[in-house]
């Protein structure tokens, strides 16, 4: 039984359920996310939020690749070109968009590599273009001129993370779009279960499936394509399964009042074994896994639709933890995207009747389950 | 009549809200009970603003003869010992009602908390033995059924415990009271610290050990303690405030105007025993508020450990010392007011104060942060951090008793660094890590829902930490209405240093020194000047001491 405290009610330990159980959920259609009227409220209401806040992240990101490019002191970074008192005061007064989660975001991306990107920004190619812009750039700058010349691979480094930069923003950019519409249409009733929701991103994000990434600087004038077309960088492959991987899965832990000792292995030494993303992370923030999430609480906050807000107005701290109950939604939310994204990468229907395709689906299901079934699926199947 | 007014104001409210006819709501009666005690710390801020500081003595004194056959009158009157005291109890039963609220039987309750302000005033006020023994034992009713009615699982045993030590306590207080009166053979129980003078000193030591044991169980002293952590784990935290904020500085005070004030050579005698019954309390009580796992237990056993501090600086006898007796008495009434009223928001709100189910309530959003920062500035005063009374008063304690009692005051710091380990141990395990302990059955954590803390539960913590930083940073302001008293408390304690430490051989009236004159025209020195006095040679042997040097402004 379970010993806690509490004064509150009687805590249920959620129902337990099997990798078996859950592949044939897949198969026979059903979601990872109970369906339930609270979820389906959750679902869309954090990613309407979501989405609000992703829109501001994705303009951002491909400001600072493209208007920021190799400014080694972007003080006004956040602002998008727009500098006025107003704005630094409110910056300072830090109620605003926190566009440093973006950049975490970016940096666990770049850390754990993977996708055509990755390739491309370590592949002779990427320094053929690379190296155009940094000597347009250096020739106007003296300081990155000595920089350049000192450390020769400094510069192309920053030009590799403006690169993710770019790409996320492109990413992001797609996905914001995608949260925004699904919002809309559940207002206006064409969305009734966790299921349409998943249908819906999965319909998204095939619909971009194909979208070409691509990353150009103008300096001097002129153009400078840092990925060009030709490179032939998609949306799905080399941006969306990547994210997932690092921001849903690895992620990275961070401090706060549980600690971790590395020497002690409690981090894996490998990259791969990291289970530190959003699908594992703690919605209390004490720093345990995941990106700091209470940044994109904050951030997403502001944008909570009313009728999420009426909910989490009767929970039993009302508005005082609202961040984290945007936490366990969003959480909520994004076992839903990763099951658009499981559902879209399915080698077959699930309703084939070939038993050899039947077999492979089987594999590919336990492949994917065999990871999340060490993620916080468990916690969000209470009710 | 100001000093009457202290205790027949609460003790008007209790009457009134005892036998008002017709019903009331426990609403009015809270309320009425909170105008009652607003009108008494009111009363109370009067009395110290006309408060005279140059005067050591006895000030307001009201005398009204009462039984004169018995020697009972009715004498009170107010000194620097008295007045912090007078004040922490206003201040306290203010508290302690404002956070008394969902209550079962509200005027019996309300009426016997006031009942307890006006007594323990009135004990700090009388001037008379006997006066002082009446208000001492009517306090023991009101709390013996506070505890007995509204206590936890065990209050029956635990106020059944509470009322046989401290009774017999009384037992011990009155048979050293009648004693010294029939011995004096003046009859009279009016307080005078001459009144022992003809006694020789078997019978003087004979009472003081009385009086030791009988306030040693209140205070409460090892190994006359046991009923302390018991009524603290019973009694309702509006109960243990009191308890532990004014209650037991009854004792204390008792020791000190009673044991030292009338047998000052006896205690001069038995001192450096009573500095090491100091050390095995303050060591005991520490060592034992470490193995604790109830919260409320660790936070009683604490107050073990730190009265003891209260009897080694009366042990020492000196002018800092006896300053520092009072400041501890301050500083420890608020810290574990203060610590006992966060124990019970954290009780109220997660039904439990095992440390081993407890985690993580530092949490922001779902724990209680604020709470949380507010018990660690409570250990961390209670450790005696500078920048809290709690330091200031330790410091001056250890500082004064230094200079007589070297070894024990050294083994009793040791019970300030065990502070630190108990507190610690309580706020790693309490606070820190993630919120709830809780495994769910199949390897995942069960997310822990705690209501909110509203700011009717952080105002009165937060009132305290406000009381305790301001002492903290500007200890004169809690010592210069002590400072002339406590200085004038030595003479006596001189007088008997020096015919204890002068050979046998030599003829006792040779010895008749003047006591030094008590300027009190004057402020007497601050306690910074007298920290830093050059003449305190620590290195003096006892009884060597220039104890001139003390006396201010020669």
């Amino acid at each position: 039984m379970t010993t806690t405290f509490s004064t509150i009610e009687q805590l249920q330990p959620a129902p337990a359920y099997s990798q078996a159980e859950y592949v044939a959920r897949l198969l026979s259609g059903r979601t990872l996310l109970p369906d339930t009227a609270e979820n389906l409220k959750e679902v869309v209401g954090v990613l309407k939020a979501y989405g609000v806040v992703l829109d501001a992240y994705a303009i951002n990101l491909q400001y600072i690749a493209n208007h920021q490019f190799l400014n080694l002191i972007p003080l006004f970074k956040y602002f998008d070109g727009n500098v006025t008192p107003k704005k630094m005061a409110k910056h300072i007064w830090h109620n605003r968009i926190n566009y440093e989660y973006a950049e975490y975001v970016m940096r666990t991306m770049m850390w754990h590599g993977g996708g055509g990107l990755d390739t491309y920004l370590d592949s002779d190619d990427f320094w053929a273009c690379c190296s155009p812009a940094i000597h347009a750039k250096a020739r106007r700058n003296p300081v990155l001129f000595v920089f350049n010349k000192i450390f020769p691979e400094f510069l192309p480094e920053q030009v590799r993370q403006l690169a993710y930069y770019s790409g996320l923003g492109q990413f992001w950019r797609v996905m914001s779009d995608i949260f925004i519409n699904l919002s809309e249409q559940y207002d206006q009733g064409n969305i009734k279960s966790i299921d349409s929701v998943v249908e819906f991103v999965k319909a998204g994000l095939v619909a971009d499936a194909s979208r070409p990434i691509t990353y150009s600087v103008t300096i001097g004038g002129t153009r400078y394509d840092i990925i060009p077309k030709s490179v032939g960088l998609t949306f799905l492959p080399d941006t969306a399964v990547p994210y997932v991987e690092s921001i849903f899965f690895r992620g990275t832990p961070f401090f706060g009042t549980v600690s971790y000792n590395a020497q002690a292995h409690q981090i894996p030494i490998d990259q791969a074994q990291f289970g530190y993303g959003a699908l594992f992370a703690d919605p209390l923030p004490i720093g345990g896994a995941g990106i700091p999430p209470t940044l994109l609480m904050q951030d997403m906050r502001h944008y909570v639709p009313d009728y999420l807000a009426k909910m989490y107005g009767r929970s039993v701290r009302g508005q005082d933890d609202v961040r984290v109950q945007l936490s366990q939604s969003f959480q909520k939310s994004m076992f839903c995207v990763t099951e658009a994204a499981v559902r879209g990468l399915m080698p077959y229907p699930t309703n084939t009747t070939d038993p050899k395709e039947q077999v492979l689906n089987e594999d590919y299901l336990n492949g994917w389950m065999k990871r999340l079934l060490e993620s916080r699926l468990d916690i969000v199947q209470s009710a | 009549m100001i000093l009457s007014a202290l205790i027949l104001i609460p003790l008007a409210g209790a009457l009134l809200i005892g036998i008002w006819p017709g019903t009331i709501a426990t609403k009015q009666v809270r309320r009425g009970s909170l105008i009652t005690l607003g009108v008494n710390l009111a009363v109370t801020i009067y009395l110290i603003a006309q408060f005279d500081i140059t005067n050591p003595g006895f000030q307001f004194v009201e005398q009204l003869d009462w039984i004169e056959t018995l020697g009972l009158s009715y004498r009170l009157g107010v000194d620097g010992v008295a007045l912090p005291l007078l004040a922490i109890n206003s201040l306290l039963c203010l508290v302690s009602v404002y956070i008394s609220s969902e209550i079962k039987r509200p005027r019996l309750y309300y009426s016997m908390l006031l009942l307890i302000t006006s007594a323990v005033a009135g004990a700090f006020l009388a001037q008379n033995l006997l006066l002082f023994f009446l208000f001492y034992e009517l306090e023991l009713i009101p709390l013996y059924l506070l505890i007995a009615i509204w206590g936890g699982a065990r209050r029956g045993y635990a106020a059944t415990k509470f009322l046989i030590y401290t009774a017999l306590s009384g037992a011990l207080i009155l048979a050293a009271f009648l004693g010294l009166a029939l011995l004096s053979g003046t009859g009279s129980f009016d307080y005078n610290p001459a009144l022992a003078q003809g006694l020789t000193a078997f019978q003087q030591t004979l009472l003081l050990g009385f009086l030791l044991i009988g306030f040693g169980v209140k205070i409460p002293l090892v190994p006359f303690h046991t009923w302390l952590p018991d009524a603290h784990v019973e009694a309702s935290t509006p109960l243990s405030v009191l308890l532990a904020g004014v209650l037991l500085k009854l004792g204390t005070y008792g020791i000190l105007r009673f044991g030292l004030g009338l047998f000052p050579e006896a205690w001069m005698e038995v001192a450096p025993l009573l500095a090491w019954w100091a050390v095995v309390s303050v060591l005991y009580g520490s060592l034992a508020a470490i193995a604790q796992t109830d919260m409320k237990k660790m936070v009683a056993y604490s107050s073990v450990g730190h009265m003891g501090y209260i009897l080694l600086a009366a042990s020492a006898a000196n002018p800092l010392s006896i300053l520092g007796t009072v400041m501890q008495m301050v500083s420890h009434g608020l810290i574990s007011a203060l610590m006992f009223l966060l124990v019970g928001v954290v009780y109220k709100k997660t039904g439990t104060r095992d440390l081993n189910v407890l985690r993580g309530l530092l949490a922001p959003e779902r724990g209680l942060p604020f709470i949380g920062s507010l018990m660690v500035l409570g250990a961390m005063a209670s450790a005696g951090i500078p920048g809290m009374a709690g330091f200031i008063s330790e410091f001056i304690v250890f500082r004064g008793s230094f200079e007589r009692h070297a070894l024990q005051t050294l083994l009793c710091m040791v019970g300030s660094g065990l502070t630190a380990v108990y507190f610690l141990l309580m706020i790693n395990r309490v606070f820190f890590g993630r919120l709830t302990s809780a495994d769910d059955s199949v390897g995942g954590s069960i997310v822990v829902t705690l209501p909110g803390v509203s700011w009717r539960d952080r105002a009165p913590a937060i009132a305290l930490v406000l009381i305790i930083f301001a002492f903290g940073l500007q200890p004169e302001w809690m010592t210069r209405w002590i400072e002339s008293t406590t200085t004038a408390f030595v003479p006596n304690a001189l007088r008997a240093a020096t015919l204890v430490s002068q050979p046998a051989e030599t003829p006792l009236q040779t010895l008749e020194i003047q006591p030094p004159e008590i300027q009190t025209s004057g402020l007497s020195p601050t306690v910074t000047s007298l920290i830093h006095s050059p003449s305190i040679d620590i290195n003096a042997a006892p009884g060597s001491i220039d104890w001139l040097s003390y006396a201010p402004s020669l």
